[in-house]
């Protein structure tokens, strides 16, 4: 989405906004609600989206990331158009769930929190859906279905492909990478997702807190020049350096 | 045994979501004649003489709870929780799609028994479909005049809030909630003070779960004296409970507190042909096993804290002897692990290295003495932290490795075999 596309979303969205904002005695109450409307818009919650939430609350962007960070529905990077969410809670698990996630995995050719090339599906497996006499069930762009088989399976896929799927697509204004995650590959292996809790070991962060690679302020970097304001030019430097390597570094990884 | 219907009374039958059919069925008149004829104070008096007690997972006597909130501290408020994410738990899941107007009369009443002016429902993100059919039913509401300013003619306002979370089982802690409403992230707060005293905005504040405010109604109903007369001695009334895993037909039955374990299984059609019991989780992920020395036991709050366990939110998961145990507390610690929400060191740590050497087990990679350091690293997880997330990685674990101990040395003998 172009800066002007997203100036023209926010005129739009700020009514809407108002109003919610007056519903609260503390306007901060706004803020998940606002951050649903603009992923309903955008497909994710993009720094811009972010950005202007901290400008209308009187957050600072780090705040709201910050808070968005902390919840698993909210995709900080673009998504596919399809949202597969496979429960992988203990009631389903009991009753095959394992089998109907290796399904996927290999109908899709992607395994959790990845999205296909082609940019349709994203494929993430869940914690207990609370539909346990249903199971196993997962959620496509939250909407739920039960009783999964492997026909089912085929035939939600086809339908989605062939564009006659009744649940509609989420927005995509931006061509999804192949994991919408922020924690690094390793951790994803491991099936592990963002919030707060686990993200990256190394000798400076024993306790494996917080953003010790520099992925989320390098994107940052990448995708808002805004960063570099109010930064000494050697600073600027520096840390424009370290985003070139990193890219490079990235598409070593990719085989480029 | 009968099938009791009283929250669940029309679901499946008649379309609740309707107002109109709502209303034909006496919906709201309670709602009416609560705010016409009696005082706030006469509902507290109605929600403690019950004997209800709060259905979310704790068993806090509900008008005990309302008590706590100071008489001079203004405005104060009520929140509903409908972040259902125990897991084996899908009650609320049920009421807020196919009886949003019992919710919302529930959560009418619960707002006028604590005399607030404003009063929010949190829903789970994942409920989007729910969220909307209560939208809807809210937006009915305010049309018929049920709620907003001078209800009924009276001096009496209400304001009604709808929030939607966006995926964090954490949140369904109160002050999780409280935070996530706020707009900041969903962590626990230290306590006390507790929310009747330093809440949402810092203001006097009633957390309670769906099923809890929605029995309110037949309370008001049929008085409080019905629900007392329903029972144990000190677990009252009827409970919702979700009857899910190795059994023909899971779903959600309601029943009167103090059934037997075994009938509560035969509601839900029994086990499957030629099967075995090994254990059922009576109360939620968060809860210890039982086995089948408890089948005959009531199922009550205080009879499942006797078992070793507890009956939480009344998720109740069966396991036949199909079950891999080892996989099954692989699976919770790791849900555990997920969730928890990083602030606490003995959680966040033991939690996610328990997963981690579990992980191995369940991968025919343990070590010698993976066992007893499982046991200890739980047992030192408990009690350690600001809310109950830490505290309930341990109760399943433990139930399922003490009493199936073979399970977990076999993996690991295995293991080192190979």
């Amino acid at each position: 989405m172009s800066d002007k596309d997203f100036a023209a979303l926010l005129e739009r969205l700020r009514p809407e906004f108002a109003e919610l904002i007056a519903q609260y005695e503390h306007k901060r109450s706004a803020l998940l609600p606002m951050m649903h409307a603009f992923q309903q818009h955008q497909g994710y919650v993009s720094l811009d989206a972010m950005s202007a939430a901290a400008e209308m609350l009187e957050m600072t962007p780090a705040e709201v990331e910050g808070v968005v960070s902390f919840y698993t529905l909210l995709y900080r990077r673009p998504v596919g158009k399809y949202m597969l969410q496979v429960c992988r809670g203990l009631a389903c698990t009991i009753n095959g769930a394992e089998d109907i996630m290796a399904y996927f995995r290999e109908k899709l050719g992607v395994g959790h929190l990845q999205t296909t090339p082609d940019g349709t599906f994203s494929y993430e497996e869940v914690e207990c859906l609370a539909a346990c006499d249903r199971a196993t069930c997962m959620q496509v762009n939250l909407e739920f279905i039960y009783d999964l088989t492997p026909q089912k399976i085929d035939e939600m896929l086809d339908a989605i492909r062939a564009g006659t799927y009744a649940v509609a697509p989420m927005a995509q204004t931006r061509e999804p990478g192949p994991t919408w995650a922020t924690v690094p590959d390793s951790e994803i292996a491991k099936g592990r997702k963002s919030p707060g809790a686990v993200a990256v070991e190394s000798p400076n962060n024993p306790g494996g807190l917080g953003d010790a690679s520099g992925t989320i302020m390098l994107d940052h970097l990448i995708t808002r020049d805004v960063y570099l304001f109010g930064r000494t030019t050697e600073r600027a430097v520096v840390d424009s350096r370290a985003v070139v390597e990193t890219i490079d570094e990235r598409a070593d990884r990719a085989g480029h | 045994m009968p099938v009791t219907k009283i929250l669940t009374a029309g679901i499946g039958e008649a379309n609740l979501r309707d107002i109109g059919v709502y209303r034909e069925r006496g919906g709201y008149t309670q709602w009416e004649r609560a705010v016409r004829e009696l005082r706030p104070s006469d509902v507290l008096d109605l929600a403690e003489k019950s004997g209800l007690r709060g259905r979310g997972g704790a068993g806090f006597p509900t008008g005990k709870k309302w008590s706590f909130l100071p008489s001079d501290k203004h405005p104060r408020y009520l929140v509903c929780n409908c972040d259902e994410a125990e897991p084996g738990t899908f009650k609320d899941h049920m009421l807020l799609e196919e009886a949003p107007h019992l919710v919302l009369e529930g959560m009418l009443l619960g707002a006028y028994g604590i005399a607030c002016h404003h009063a929010f429902i949190y829903i789970r993100g994942e409920f989007k479909r729910g969220y909307e059919i209560f939208s809807a039913a809210l937006e009915e509401a305010r049309r018929a005049g049920l709620f907003g300013r001078n209800i009924f003619g009276t001096d009496y306002d209400l304001e009604i809030t709808v929030q939607r979370g966006a995926g964090a089982y954490i949140c369904g802690e109160e002050t999780g909630l409280i935070n996530s409403l706020e707009g900041k992230r969903g962590e626990p707060r230290l306590k006390p003070p507790f929310p009747a005293v330093e809440g949402l905005y810092g203001m006097p504040t009633v957390v309670n779960n769906v099923e809890t405010l929605a029995y309110l109604v037949p309370i008001l109903e049929r008085g409080a004296e019905w629900f007392s007369s329903v029972g144990t001695e000190r677990s009252k009334g009827y409970k919702v409970v979700s009857v899910s895993g190795h059994v023909r037909d899971p779903g959600n039955y309601e029943v009167p507190l103090g059934t037997s374990v075994r009938e509560i299984i035969e509601l839900a059609g029994g086990l499957r042909p030629g099967r075995t019991l090994r254990a059922v989780q009576p109360g939620g992920g968060s809860s210890a096993c039982i086995f089948e020395e408890h089948l005959d036991w009531p199922y009550d709050y205080e009879s499942m804290t006797k078992a070793g366990s507890m009956l939480g939110s009344g998720a109740f998961v069966v396991f036949d002897d199909t079950t891999d145990f080892v996989n099954a507390a692989y699976n919770l610690v790791r849900f555990f692990a997920h969730e928890s929400c990083g602030q606490c060191t003995p959680c966040r740590e033991g939690g996610s290295w328990m997963e981690r050497v579990l992980e191995r087990l369940v991968h025919h990679r343990g070590i010698p003495g993976d066992y007893e350091m499982l046991l200890r690293v739980s047992g030192s997880i408990t009690g350690l932290n600001l809310c109950a997330l830490g505290d309930s990685i341990e109760p399943f674990l433990k139930s399922v490795m003490v009493r199936f101990p073979d399970a977990f040395r076999s993996r690991i003998a295995e293991a080192v075999a190979r």
